[in-house]
């Protein structure tokens, strides 16, 4: 059960992600879903709940932190045009992993936080894109969504009242572009996942050019919580700007990787040593990637940094989904650099020149650089392709794709020296 | 050879499937994976009943088929073995299992044994780091794999597939 | 209004103005490859960044509208940067072609790597390279040059309708094909040269044969349909090695006839001397001896004169000028799928421009193939189509549009009464009537249910009707087109600013047409049959070709096997078979002249090629032979005989001495006084009517000259005789060979069927068969003999 004083919360998407067979609807009920849904949807107008959502302050949990009340705010109302709701479930950056937690152990908190928004913003058709690889996730899905049709609580006139909603789940196949939202709006169409230029701006034209609203997964099922406890309840947890509690999905070098759902403002030193279980070699860690591999590098100096959007912009990167990568002094640093260009290269949709062309190009020169064949002239040339592919693409991939190359070498730039042969003279 | 057909079943459920949007071309991707699990991989012939039963063109089709990396247009083992080797399960001892699961089946990465049993892939982060190394196997995830957990994997599989044949 | 800088410049644009137009029409440049102003906006190519002050990252200017105030800078250091590494970035993979590619000179990225590229590239790695697909014989591809621009894709899409080009796979991998069985299926295909900005797509035919920087350019006016477009005749020396469109016309493509005709200047088949048959063969000769031969066959005798529409004006005043002096009581004839001569209430031509049919609230298209007949028109059809404005169809068959038209009907051409009058019964019972109209309606017995459709779509505020072939070559045309202009009068649609009567002619020229022969103007089948009895003693054709083309190669024949030809031509052709002397004209190319396309608006012709052999203007041919048969020559210059032009056409004066952009429209006529009522209907059974099918690949001299165009008349062709299944298991008889039962006896074919043909329509396909048959009205189907 969640406290409804705020300085006890110690949950709120976990809260029973360890109750067993938390994802039958008998067992869900027992402890608590979907008992506040009456009151919300014979009480609660549009105007309030999104009034609520945006005083929580809560903001978007799948890695661009656009804040959630303001997004549905955006949603132009009676246009003649239906609205839709559509949840991202892709998770594909690489270090991230807690939607899949929510999903497979308690998949009816994901439903329930879905009709609650369907309700605020209008919507009668709702989609989970959900990303191919999670058979299993989707099957649960399924089988919750199942049983919340068979208990009116998804389909034609919920619980009795007017609101109709239905809810499908959808599977992509193997595309981590398809995260971007455009893309997984492209992607639902029935179309390669190649995102789309704003404006216009999915809240006005998104899905067959209607109004869409695309929410991650934590984001989602946040919203029971706050619609029962209210948004001044979720504000007063964590701390301004950054407020609530977060998944982080903790991962390499820790004792215990997994993922910790603790308060905004939690330091990185307390989330490793006290959650996931310390690190595996040494006392503090060579580089930490904070918010997923698409975000700048941290460095031991930062191993006190307090797990917020502003603090963590502060030390140089982004929160991004909170996906944790935590790499000792064993880890070999080029190595996994090379690897992620390789990722970016292959996930880049390959519509925008300098991605599509230089995620490929840095990689090619990464190879070489390991294969100790690296040329003068090699970390120039890496540098300007990474920049310039910053800030100057449809999507943020490109950014992403830069972001460990230029980290690289702005903090350890010896380990690309080391593959340059000088020429000879 | 006869081209291939959606059996009526699977045609009652892409029917009720397609209700479920606006448009038919939306239920694209899962008709495709549908028509994986019933033909193996999707050919050309397979691309065009995809087609055909949507009612959209097949350019949009391949269009489809050849962005996402679950869709394939060539057949692949028995056991589609995937071992992801992003900075998660790099870290934990990814290349070491991938290393070992080739030389234990004697193929490079992304070939498959002569028996057609098994095809080992090297993949993009699975979405699990928590459990790195991640190897899917078929779909099923194997989370904290290791060199000995694939040896028995595959006697398993091996066995399993010789007690049947 | 929105109110920007650019350059701290202060320019006002329509609101929604994308950055990268306002600075175009500030006449800032902006580079950019992905963009083109007909296509939706795909901003993947990224050259075309600017700087926005108070923006952290620089704007794509092509799909990013402007707002007020806004300041945009498109120099600067970093910009200098980015598109440097842009240019970079794209020749990671981008083969060094530039010596052997046949877009060098007149490339984007050759362009724009001098501009704003560096020297020399950094790029060391393994570049990766693409197989190519084929796509016919117009569009030679090498995708290893591709930039991943998509604007083919979009032009497949958005344009052609056809979907034939897609983007396959992701990343570097990347790659555009096509899905074609044979060749792409679109009469547009060949812009998709034009608009790849590099070497990728390039025009087949003209492949490494030479490069831009070698050819000339010679402003032109098509004449291969009614459209006229400009063209630009791209020539080295005198030799034409392409057709490209011209940009800033009226229409933004041009189509594959106009394009592909281009092989036929320099064909077997063009007739560059004169010839004189000798011992019944064809043998060269010169201007003296064919004229002299052609005098003593035209001399004092008396001359049916059947010419085409597509010379130009001059060319064709020059025809009038010869018949006043040397044959003045001859008729001319000029259209060859014209049955009744009788005056229509509204001429061939448009009312409108084609931008105004676009523009309409509601277009009818009436019996037509638009897509073969006037490809930009259907085009602007297309663009309606795309923002859900209306188009309905009603015709002897579902014509490709390559969009779908939901309005739509299938008739048979003896329908059409009952179909006008069903829609002036819906009319008038709301109000809207016609003096004539009741007569009209009471002259019809039957009432066809398409009607409606049209009744409906009169009821808009602005109704154009597109009348077609079906209608213009029905024997009961005058009637009909009487029927539609009552209709469009009710309605309220034929007012000077909103005249949507608009018939599809013959060729070009409509206008002038009227103006200078209507006087002494019959028809094709008249004249031949005036032949064949006796009553003309010689034809002389001037660049026709009635047995190829047309209603009436059956009567031609027979003519012509009672009476000598003399033909005038630029083209040789079938119909030579039965000249005894050819006297050759200039081509389009090669002359100065002017040109009326449908909607009446003027072109002249200013820089013609020179001529190839001995062919000379139409105009002197005519003055020539005037001379030889001894009578003075009314105009020995060009500004002579345009005075005489002037006495038909005064309009046409102000074209000659204005600047090239004004646009002068010559109107189309209307008869008020043509008032035909509808003949009664014979009975219809067992007989189905025959629609002969328009091939824009094989229709006309020029076509069948060209070697490409034939290849791609083949390449789209269809069975001999199309059906609809209903009418073939009507008839107890099934798809394969089977009789065709006409006034001129049994003609065996291969039928097959069709959805989108009306029933109780026997759709002729093939030329050879439609040659023989294209003048029957109606005709049995039987089992094969």
């Amino acid at each position: 059960m969640i406290p409804s004083d705020p300085s006890k919360v110690t949950a709120i998407c976990f809260d029973n992600v360890d109750v067993p067979n938390m994802r039958k609807l008998e067992v869900a009920r027992e402890q608590g879903a979907y008992a506040f849904l009456p009151t919300v949807l014979k009480e609660f107008t549009s105007e309030k709940i999104i009034d609520e959502v945006k005083t929580s302050n809560i903001r978007g949990r799948g890695g661009a932190g656009f804040p959630t009340g303001l997004k549905w705010s955006f949603v132009p109302r009676n246009t003649g045009k239906p609205t839709y709701l559509l949840c991202n479930a892709d998770e594909g950056e690489p270090g991230t992993f807690k939607d899949r937690d929510i999903m497979r152990f308690d998949p009816h908190l994901l439903v329930e936080g879905m009709i609650m928004a369907g309700f605020a913003l209008d919507v009668h058709d709702a989609y989970i894109y959900i990303r191919g690889e999670f058979v299993h996730e989707a099957n649960v899905l399924n089988e919750a969504i199942a049983e919340a049709y068979a208990a009116n609580l998804l389909g034609d006139n919920i619980l009795g009242t007017d609101f109709s909603m239905d809810l499908t789940v959808h599977r992509g196949a193997g595309a981590y572009v398809c995260g971007e939202e455009t893309a997984l709006i492209e992607s639902l169409e029935g179309k390669a996942g190649r995102p789309r230029f704003k404006p216009p701006f999915p809240a006005v034209e998104g899905f067959y050019g209607c109004p869409t609203v695309v929410n991650n997964v934590e984001t989602l099922s946040t919203i029971p919580a706050i619609l029962e406890f209210g948004g001044k309840w979720h504000a007063s947890i964590g701390v301004p700007n950054s407020t609530g509690m977060k998944l982080f999905s903790v991962s390499g070098h820790v004792n215990k990787p997994g993922n910790y759902e603790v308060p905004m403002g939690t330091t990185l030193r307390t989330l490793i040593e006290k959650h996931a279980g310390g690190l595996q070699h040494g006392t503090v860690p060579k580089v930490v990637i904070p918010g997923g591999s698409s975000t700048p590098w941290l460095l031991a100096e930062h191993y006190d940094v307090p797990m917020t959007y502003d603090d963590i912009m502060e030390a140089g990167s982004f929160l991004g989904s909170g996906a944790v990568i935590v790499m000792d002094e064993t880890a070999d640093l080029l190595a996994l650099t090379a690897r992620l260009a390789h990722f970016y290269t292959h996930e880049s949709c390959g519509q925008c020149t300098p991605c599509r062309e230089g995620t490929g190009w840095m990689e090619r020169i990464l190879k070489r650089i390991q294969n100790g064949q690296g040329q003068p002239g090699d970390i120039e040339v890496l540098k300007d392709a990474a920049y310039h592919m910053s800030g100057r693409t449809i999507c943020a991939l490109a950014e992403g794709a830069g972001a460990p190359v230029l980290s690289l070498i702005k903090h350890f730039p010896e380990l690309l020296e080391a593959g340059i042969v000088e020429k000879a003279a | 050879m006869s081209a291939p057909q959606f059996s009526k079943a699977r045609l009652t459920e892409i029917e009720a499937l397609v209700k479920r949007y606006p448009h038919a071309q939306s239920a694209l991707l899962p008709v495709l994976h549908l028509a994986q699990e019933d033909f193996g991989h999707l050919s050309m012939e397979v691309q065009q009943l995809v087609a055909d039963t949507l009612g959209v063109r097949l350019m949009a089709v391949r269009e489809v088929v050849t962005f996402y990396t679950m869709f394939r247009e060539q057949p692949c083992g028995k056991y589609l073995m995937e071992v992801c080797t992003n900075p998660g399960c790099m870290l934990n001892g990814a290349n070491e299992v991938l290393r070992h699961t080739c030389d234990k089946l004697g193929v490079k990465v992304g070939g498959t044994t002569p028996d057609g049993l098994f095809t080992v892939a090297e993949v993009e982060c699975a979405g699990a780091c928590g459990g790195a190394p991640v190897v899917q196997i078929n779909g099923v995830y194997h989370e904290k794999v290791d060199a000995a957990h694939m040896d028995k994997v595959i006697e398993d599989t091996r066995s399993g597939e010789g007690a049947g044949a | 209004m929105t109110t920007l800088y650019i350059n701290e410049q202060e320019v006002s644009v329509p609101a929604g103005t994308s950055i990268l137009e306002a600075c175009q029409q500030q006449g800032t440049e902006v580079p950019y490859f992905c963009y083109h102003p007909e296509l939706s906006v795909a901003a993947n190519c990224r050259m075309c960044l600017v700087e926005v002050e108070g923006w952290p990252k620089p704007a794509a200017s092509c799909c990013t509208p402007v707002s007020d105030g806004m300041k945009v800078c498109t120099e600067s250091q970093t910009l200098d940067k980015d598109r440097k590494l842009m240019m970079e970035y794209l020749l990671i993979n981008h083969p060094l072609d530039c010596p052997v590619c046949d877009q060098g000179g007149d490339c984007k990225l050759q362009d724009y790597t001098v501009q704003y590229g560096a020297s020399k590239g950094r790029y060391a790695e393994d570049k990766r390279s693409v197989e190519n697909p084929k796509l016919g014989p117009f569009i030679t591809t090498c995708m290893t040059r591709c930039i991943h621009c998509t604007r083919c894709v979009r032009f497949a899409d958005e344009i052609a309708g056809t979907g034939d080009m897609g983007v396959l796979d992701r990343g570097d991998h990347m790659s555009i094909t096509g899905i074609v069985d044979e060749c792409l299926s679109s009469e547009l295909s060949g812009n998709l040269a034009d608009i790849c900005p590099v070497g990728s797509l390039l025009d087949g035919p003209s492949n490494d044969v030479s490069r831009p920087w070698e050819l000339t350019r010679h402003k032109s006016t098509c004449t291969q349909c009614p459209q006229g477009c400009d063209i630009s005749i791209e020539s080295r020396g005198d030799e034409v090695m392409r057709i490209l469109p011209i940009e800033g016309s009226p229409e933004a493509w041009i189509c594959d006839r106009g394009r592909y005709v281009y092989d036929a200047f320099r064909s077997d088949n063009r007739l560059l001397t004169p010839k004189a048959r000798v011992r019944n063969k064809l043998a060269n000769s010169d201007w003296d001896e064919v004229c002299a031969q052609a005098a003593k066959l035209l001399k004092d005798k008396r001359v049916g004169i059947i010419f085409s529409p597509d010379w130009s004006v001059e060319g064709l005043t020059a025809i009038r000028l010869l018949r006043d002096i040397a044959f003045p009581e001859a008729h001319v004839a000029f259209d060859l799928h014209r049955r009744d001569l009788r005056p229509f209430a509204f001429e061939e031509g448009f009312g409108q421009t084609t931008q105004q049919i676009e523009d309409a609230a509601e277009v009818v298209v009436l019996g037509s193939d638009l897509r073969q007949r006037l490809p930009l028109v259907k085009q602007r059809l297309r663009r309606r189509l795309r923002q859900d404005k209306p188009v309905t169809r009603i015709g002897a068959m579902n014509y490709r549009v390559n969009s779908a038209i939901e309005k739509d009907a299938l008739i048979r051409p003896s329908d059409w009464p009952a179909v006008i009058a069903r829609a002036m019964d819906q009319v008038s019972e709301l109000g809207k009537l016609a003096s004539g109209m009741k007569e009209w309606q009471a002259a019809v017995k039957g009432r066809h249910e398409a009607g409606k459709l049209l009744a409906d779509a009169l009821m808009a505020d602005s109704c154009s009707l597109l009348v077609g072939e079906e209608i213009r070559g029905h024997s009961d045309a005058a009637a009909l087109i009487h029927g539609l202009d009552l209709l469009m009068r009710a309605c309220g649609h034929t007012e000077a600013e909103n005249d949507g009567r608009n018939l599809i002619p013959e060729g070009m020229n409509a206008q002038a047409l009227s103006a200078i022969f209507g006087d002494i103007r019959t028809g094709v089948g008249e004249l031949f049959e005036a032949a064949e009895k006796g009553d003309i003693d010689a034809i002389l054709l001037i660049g026709s070709d009635p047995v190829g083309d047309g209603l009436f190669p059956m009567q031609a024949k027979k003519a012509l096997e009672n009476v000598p030809l003399v033909q005038i031509g630029a083209i040789q052709g079938e119909i030579s078979e039965l000249a005894q002397v050819l006297l050759p004209a200039a081509a389009y190319s090669e002359v100065e002249g002017s040109f009326i396309n449908v909607e009446g608006r003027v072109r002249v012709a200013t820089s013609p090629l020179k001529s190839l052999g001995l062919e000379r203007p139409l105009w002197k041919v005519m003055m020539r032979l005037a001379c030889c048969l001894g009578h003075d020559v009314p105009a020995v210059q060009l500004q002579e005989l345009r005075e005489h032009v002037s006495k038909f056409l005064p309009d046409l004066a102000k074209a000659w001495d204005a600047d090239e952009d004004d646009a002068f429209m010559i109107s189309t006529g209307r008869n008020a006084e043509a008032a035909c009522l509808p003949a009664k209907a014979a009975a219809n059974g067992g007989v189905l009517d025959v629609v002969s099918r328009y091939s824009m690949y094989r229709e006309g001299m020029w076509a069948r000259a060209s070697g490409l165009l034939s290849e791609a008349g083949k390449r789209h062709a269809l069975a001999d005789v199309i059906v609809h299944p209903d009418t073939l298991s009507g008839l107890g008889l099934s798809e394969g060979k089977n009789a065709l039962k006409t006034s001129q006896g049994d003609f065996s074919c291969h039928v097959s069927t069709r959805e989108d043909v009306s029933p109780g329509v026997v759709f002729v396909a093939k030329r050879g068969l439609a040659g023989d048959v294209s003048n029957e009205v109606s005709v049995q189907l039987g089992g094969s003999t």
